[in-house]
């Protein structure tokens, strides 16, 4: 039962410094989706952030509980964590199926330029410094 | 191999307090510094390009773990330099090439900035999130009971009764949704009437475990920082049985970063 008539306060109002650290939600609902927008040199996909934005805020409270547990299932999850690379495998798949198809229906073993091509492509993918450590089962 | 470097924007700041980033490491752990132009300053950090860059930054955004990281460190030092004087939050990845860029920026928008930040001057932002507990949202207490003796329901007959009783739940339900969202305006309005400006975010997610209360007002107000202990006060009275209200900051402007006129 939670007491009815409580009022929590997070932070010490009125003080410029804090004595807890703030909740990751409301950290990016504002980094996110606030501050001021500055065309940079380098964009960002932001229609990606707002989807993930929504992915994050519906999965917050499983996070935060998951950590507590020690838990960081969200490495594993497909959709989360390795979605550049299952689009790099699929890119690679593909061009390699247009790649037969092109050739008439040929195998592979007579060349295979467009899937040398997708390996260096995807390989370039794999080998981005953001992943390291980023565990993705295969 | 020579490392690139890109510029990362946290935040615009007008002069900068003496001391205020010694020793202060950013997203990349790179000493944070301010380039300034025309009296605006931004502070900036040179990070690597590998880590930082668009492509590079495309993917780790796209991970909770790393946008987690980078989100709590562009915060941390926003967080910091708006403690201490008037701060511009730049939204997360603002990015720019070469200094030159940053440097473009704030002699063009040098105005606007310099006028948002004095309108930002000696004032903070809260956070007022209010929950409602799910016997407020059910509507318990609101709609008169079914009368559910024997001599109501047995001249109704089973079928009729569960109708009659479905029908009152839905009704109690629908009171005590409209009860919330007129004590979530009401408390809205009151605290607007404290603030220098307010703005809504969106409903956070229904907590998870136990606790089923769900949230019916996430509002931010930008507040006179004398006056911030009194919001706090009033924001935290306006709660009454059912609604918890959570006050949270003080939050580096964010809500409020476009300035009086956006």
């Amino acid at each position: 039962m939670t007491q009815p008539w409580s009022a929590r306060q997070a932070g010490t109002v009125g003080l410029p410094g804090r004595s807890e650290p703030a909740n990751l939600a409301d950290i990016l609902e504002r980094v996110l989706d606030k501050g001021i927008v500055i065309a940079g040199d380098i964009r960002v996909n932001l229609l990606d952030i707002e989807l993930l934005t929504i992915r994050v805020r519906l999965l917050i409270a499983s996070v935060d509980r998951a950590r507590e547990m020690g838990i960081d299932w969200w490495e594993h999850d497909p959709t989360l964590s390795s979605g550049q690379r299952s689009l790099a495998d699929e890119n690679r798949r593909l061009r390699q199926r247009i790649g037969e198809l092109e050739n008439g229906g040929s195998q592979r073993s007579d060349g295979g330029v467009p899937a040398d091509e997708a390996e260096a492509a995807s390989h370039k993918n794999d080998s981005s410094p953001a992943r390291q450590g980023q565990g993705s089962s295969g | 191999m020579a490392e690139e470097h890109v510029i990362w924007v946290y935040a615009i700041i007008s002069v900068l307090e003496p001391g205020l980033l010694d020793g202060l490491t950013g997203i990349g752990g790179e000493q944070v510094r301010v380039v300034t132009e025309h009296d605006v300053g931004a502070v900036i950090g040179s990070v690597d390009a590998r880590m930082f860059g668009e492509e590079a930054l495309q993917q780790s955004l796209a991970q909770p773990g790393e946008l987690e990281a980078v989100a709590r460190a562009h915060h941390h030092i926003v967080e910091t330099v708006a403690a201490a004087q008037a701060a511009i939050p730049a939204r997360l990845a603002t990015v720019y090439r070469d200094e030159t860029g940053v440097r473009d920026l704030l002699a063009e928008r040098g105005d606007e900035f310099a006028g948002t930040l004095r309108w930002l001057s000696s004032r903070l932002e809260l956070g007022v999130k209010v929950w409602a507990d799910p016997s407020l949202l059910a509507g318990e207490g609101t709609a008169e009971q079914v009368d559910i003796t024997p001599d109501g329901g047995a001249a109704a007959g089973a079928g009729t009764l569960y109708l009659r009783q479905r029908r009152a739940h839905l009704t109690a339900r629908e009171a005590g949704h409209q009860h919330a969202t007129r004590l979530s305006d009401e408390i809205h309005a009151m605290l607007a009437g404290l603030a220098v400006s307010a703005c809504l975010h969106a409903a956070q997610d229904p907590r998870s475990g136990d606790d089923h209360s769900q949230m019916v007002l996430n509002g931010a107000y930008l507040v006179d920082s004398a006056r911030a202990e009194e919001f706090s006060a009033a924001a935290v009275a306006s709660g009454q049985e059912g609604a918890r209200v959570e006050v949270t900051g003080p939050w580096p402007p964010y809500s409020f970063a476009d300035g009086p006129d956006r």
